[in-house]
């Protein structure tokens, strides 16, 4: 082989150990720092401290909570319910009906027996033009806006400007929220004037028992694909996002479950029409309080639970991961002022720093490396003591990544009750590799190619609870 | 370094170890997972049980220290902590009393006192919330000492708390807000508690009057922030302080050009009947103001009328809103100012009006 050649084979193989290395300490980092995290969270947010909120004559803010609605008949009624027996003292729901084509509108109005208010409505961010405001009589802390379809960020602005709140909460229509949860993350905003965004966990709704809007039995999804949502979800949100708090760097707070401080969402002009429009939210906050020197927090609580629908089919799966890889890409590009400025300090530095070179570009390392490495050892370049190395650094240590992240969340939280669930988790931890991970990552390849695409595309709906069906 | 590993004859025991080594360790962590749950189940068992025999023996012994055995691990002492909590925070007199002799008896406060001095600041903090639902007299120079020797922000504002729980006089008081104004100004919802919490505290003890006291003696104390001020008046709003009406008269004298103070002042002083305040607070030009006199109008019936119809064309969205809704309870005089702004050609008046109108029709 021409020495050429064969540097470049050394390159290949030293650049993909190292890029492995380096996500995989990188991931163990955060493993420690969420387990500092969670710690001491859990010495802190106890069941006292939650009832006393609870019980407290004025201990609370109210908070308006926004639910985007297209094309959400099957669900919308279900959820609502849910989210009318929060516990909480003081709050409203704000429904957007986006434009959808289906009766989400009728079913609704025919459900709640819905009024028009002509309360004026206060135009503070950009939206479409609103068709209507309905009001319940019988629960006066719904309201439903009809507006034009303009999209989820669109939709959350218009509920942003109906709302009455200091605080709002946006949630999807096919999530549920757990009872506390607007309590648990609430509070961080009466115990921190500095605190502008903070978002709770996701888990997976799929597989569990919903009784009256209301999770009454967590289980693990049975069909494989399902499950293995649910431990990417447990590792993403308590592994990454909990150890991100620590480094003070959380640039994702999730669509489906964020609680906001309406003041500093409105001075960044509200959401902006984009696919990730979570993750560019975030960001710009960030950046808003970093160029007009405005101390802030931005955090991840492990308790507070949304539950929500993942795919149920590969296609699905497929267009959803393209689309937050696409959204993700196009908020990175949107604020690449933050790339690698120390003007932004740790969020640049690690935050944006591990998403320019982790999420957005390591798909085409990690292809790249799928790829070269196999076909270098098959062509006799790459010796097999080399790609047995490499193989236990990826398979190996992942799968000990993925355990951890089983164990943090059952330890801490032990939301999983079933051995037979958590055993399971594990074992989907140490099969991920075998054709999981490698389908997720072709297709955010293939969105990083197509990123200008700006539809959402739709996803298919159960309903979940049995009293309904 | 990589070539040094790869070709080194160990290399392949070097692969081994490093593969055992994980599999042993992602084997430890599921064991000890499956373990640790049936360990923290059967413990949760245990403490409801233990939580329900406390609260049985506080409720129909006189002597419950008697059924009981002095917990002997930190579970146990949760459970009696969580138990006694509760029961203080449901009951008063004798019942209460018993709960509080059996904190003393098991010496459960010392042991949250000693958990306080852990190394550890949110171990310290969990220790200040427990010891802070006890309310004992007993705890407050310890925690004046704790607030002395504490370095963390987050464990000195649980200290105050817990000490705002157990004030008996105005010196009381106002060595809580000098501690509270040396601290970076946290948030107007814990000032409030704070203070809520104080003037509770003292109007369970039929010591009301000492808490206007303490007000006066801060009113020109620049040691004091104007923000703890303000949340002493809006806690004593919310906690119907009746004899304060003359000392918010004062304040919102004393502090023309603070708004959040006015409007803290209109507010209480309109929660207790009197609405002196609003014609003036009306033509206030810091919009809080104006907002504060409009939210406590919506009580004044016809008398406002004219001062709160010139508002429907205010700039500012809430005040106009505020303005319609207050004028839509104001008798034939309001609705007939409403009705003639919902035909103006102000569009922003006429669509309030217009709104206030339809909601006072529903």
């Amino acid at each position: 082989m021409s020495p050429p050649l064969q540097l470049a084979a050394h390159f290949t193989q030293y650049s993909v150990l190292l890029y492995f290395f380096a996500v995989n300490s990188f991931y163990t980092l955060l493993i420690i720092l969420a387990w500092r995290d969670m710690v001491r969270h859990s010495h802190l947010s106890t069941s006292r401290a939650a009832r006393r909120q609870l019980t407290g004559e004025f201990y609370y803010k109210p908070v308006s909570v926004i639910v985007p609605a297209r094309d959400e008949e099957a669900v919308i009624a279900e959820s609502v319910r849910a989210l009318l027996n929060l516990h909480y003292p003081e709050f409203e729901i704000i429904v957007v009906n986006d434009g959808s084509t289906d009766g989400t509108l009728a079913r609704i109005r025919t459900e709640f027996a819905l009024a028009v208010s002509k309360k004026p409505v206060c135009l503070r961010v950009p939206h479409e033009p609103i068709r209507g405001v309905y009001r319940s009589p019988e629960y006066p802390n719904l309201l439903v806006v009809d507006k034009e379809n303009g999209g989820k960020a669109d939709a959350i602005n218009a509920g942003i400007n109906v709302s009455s709140y200091p605080i709002f909460c946006s949630i999807d229509a096919d999530s549920l929220l757990e009872p506390d949860a607007i309590l648990k993350s609430s509070k961080l905003f009466l115990e921190d004037d500095e605190l502008i965004a903070t978002g709770g966990i996701v888990r997976v709704l799929n597989g569990c028992e919903v009784r009256n809007g209301a999770v009454t039995d967590i289980r693990l999804p049975r069909a494989p694909l399902e499950a293995m949502q649910a431990l990417e979800y447990t590792r993403a949100f308590l592994l990454g996002r909990t150890g991100w708090n620590a480094l003070k760097s959380l640039l994702i707070i999730s669509g489906a479950f964020g609680v906001f401080r309406k003041d500093m969402v409105v001075a960044v002009n509200g959401y902006r029409r984009t696919v990730g429009e979570d993750m560019d939210l975030v960001m710009r906050l960030h950046r808003h309080c970093a160029d007009n020197s405005i101390p802030y927090k931005i955090l991840f609580l492990p308790d507070p639970v949304c539950w929500t629908q993942v795919p149920f089919t590969l296609r699905g799966l497929l267009r959803q991961r393209n689309r937050w890889h696409r959204g993700m890409i196009d908020a990175l590009l949107f604020n690449r002022a933050m790339i690698l400025n120390p003007k932004y300090g740790p969020t640049s530095l690690f935050g944006v720093s591990y998403f320019v070179f982790v999420e957005c570009l390591g798909p085409l390392i990690e292809l790249f490396g799928y790829i070269s490495l196999p076909s270098l050892w098959a062509a006799g370049i790459l010796n097999t003591r080399f790609m047995l190395l490499f193989l236990v650094l990826v398979a190996a240590w992942g799968i000990s990544i993925n355990i951890s992240a089983v164990f943090l969340d059952t330890y801490n939280f032990r939301r999983y009750r079933r051995d037979r669930d958590i055993l399971r988790l594990c074992l989907l931890g140490a099969c991920e590799f075998l054709g999981y991970r490698q389908l997720t990552l072709l297709e955010r390849v293939r969105a990083t190619f197509s990123f200008r695409q700006g539809h959402w595309g739709s996803q298919t709906r159960k309903v979940m609870d049995k009293e309904t069906e | 370094m990589l070539e040094h590993l790869t070709g080194s004859p160990l290399f392949y025991d070097y692969l081994g170890w490093a593969v055992l080594l994980l599999a042993a360790f992602n084997a430890a962590q599921i064991i000890y997972l499956l373990w640790n749950k049936a360990r923290v189940e059967s413990a949760e068992r245990r403490k409801d049980e233990l939580r329900r025999l406390t609260v049985t023996a506080i409720m129909n012994s006189a002597s419950p220290a008697d059924l009981l055995h002095p917990p002997a691990d930190e579970e146990e002492y949760e459970a009696c902590s969580e138990s006694i909590a509760g029961v203080l925070d449901n009951f008063e007199g004798e019942i209460a009393e018993r709960a509080s002799d059996l904190l003393r008896l098991f010496d459960i406060s010392g042991h949250y006192r000693k958990m306080a001095g852990s190394g550890r600041w949110y171990r310290r903090c969990n220790a200040i919330d427990i010891l802070s639902v006890f309310k004992l007299e007993e705890n407050r120079e310890f925690l004046l000492d704790l607030f002395e020797k504490e370095k963390v922000k987050e464990v000195r504002y649980r200290i105050l708390r817990a000490l705002s729980l157990i004030v008996r006089g105005h010196d009381d008081i106002t060595g809580l807000a000098f501690r509270l104004s040396a601290l970076p100004y946290l948030t107007p919802k814990y000032t409030e508690d704070l203070f809520y919490n104080a003037v509770t505290a003292l109007k369970t003890a039929g010591l009301e009057q000492e808490f206007g006291f303490f007000m006066r003696q801060i009113m020109r104390d620049g040691r004091v922030l104007t923000l703890v001020k303000r949340d002493c008046l809006t806690a004593c709003h919310a906690a119907a302080c009746e004899e304060a009406r003359a000392l918010f008269r004062d304040y919102y004298a004393a502090y023309p050009e603070e708004p959040e103070i006015l409007a803290a002042c209109v507010k209480a002083l309109a929660r207790t009947g009197d609405l002196s305040l609003l014609p003036g607070a009306l033509r206030h030009p810091h919009w809080l103001v104006r907002l504060a006199a409009l939210k406590s109008a919506h009580s004044c019936r016809e008398g406002l009328a004219e001062e709160i119809s010139g508002l429907l064309s205010d700039p500012n969205y809430h005040i106009r809103l505020n303005a319609a809704l207050a004028l839509a309870k104001a008798g034939e005089r309001g609705s007939a100012a409403l009705r003639a702004a919902a035909s103006s050609g102000d569009r922003f008046a006429a669509e309030t009006a217009a709104y206030a109108l339809g909601q006072e029709a529903a």
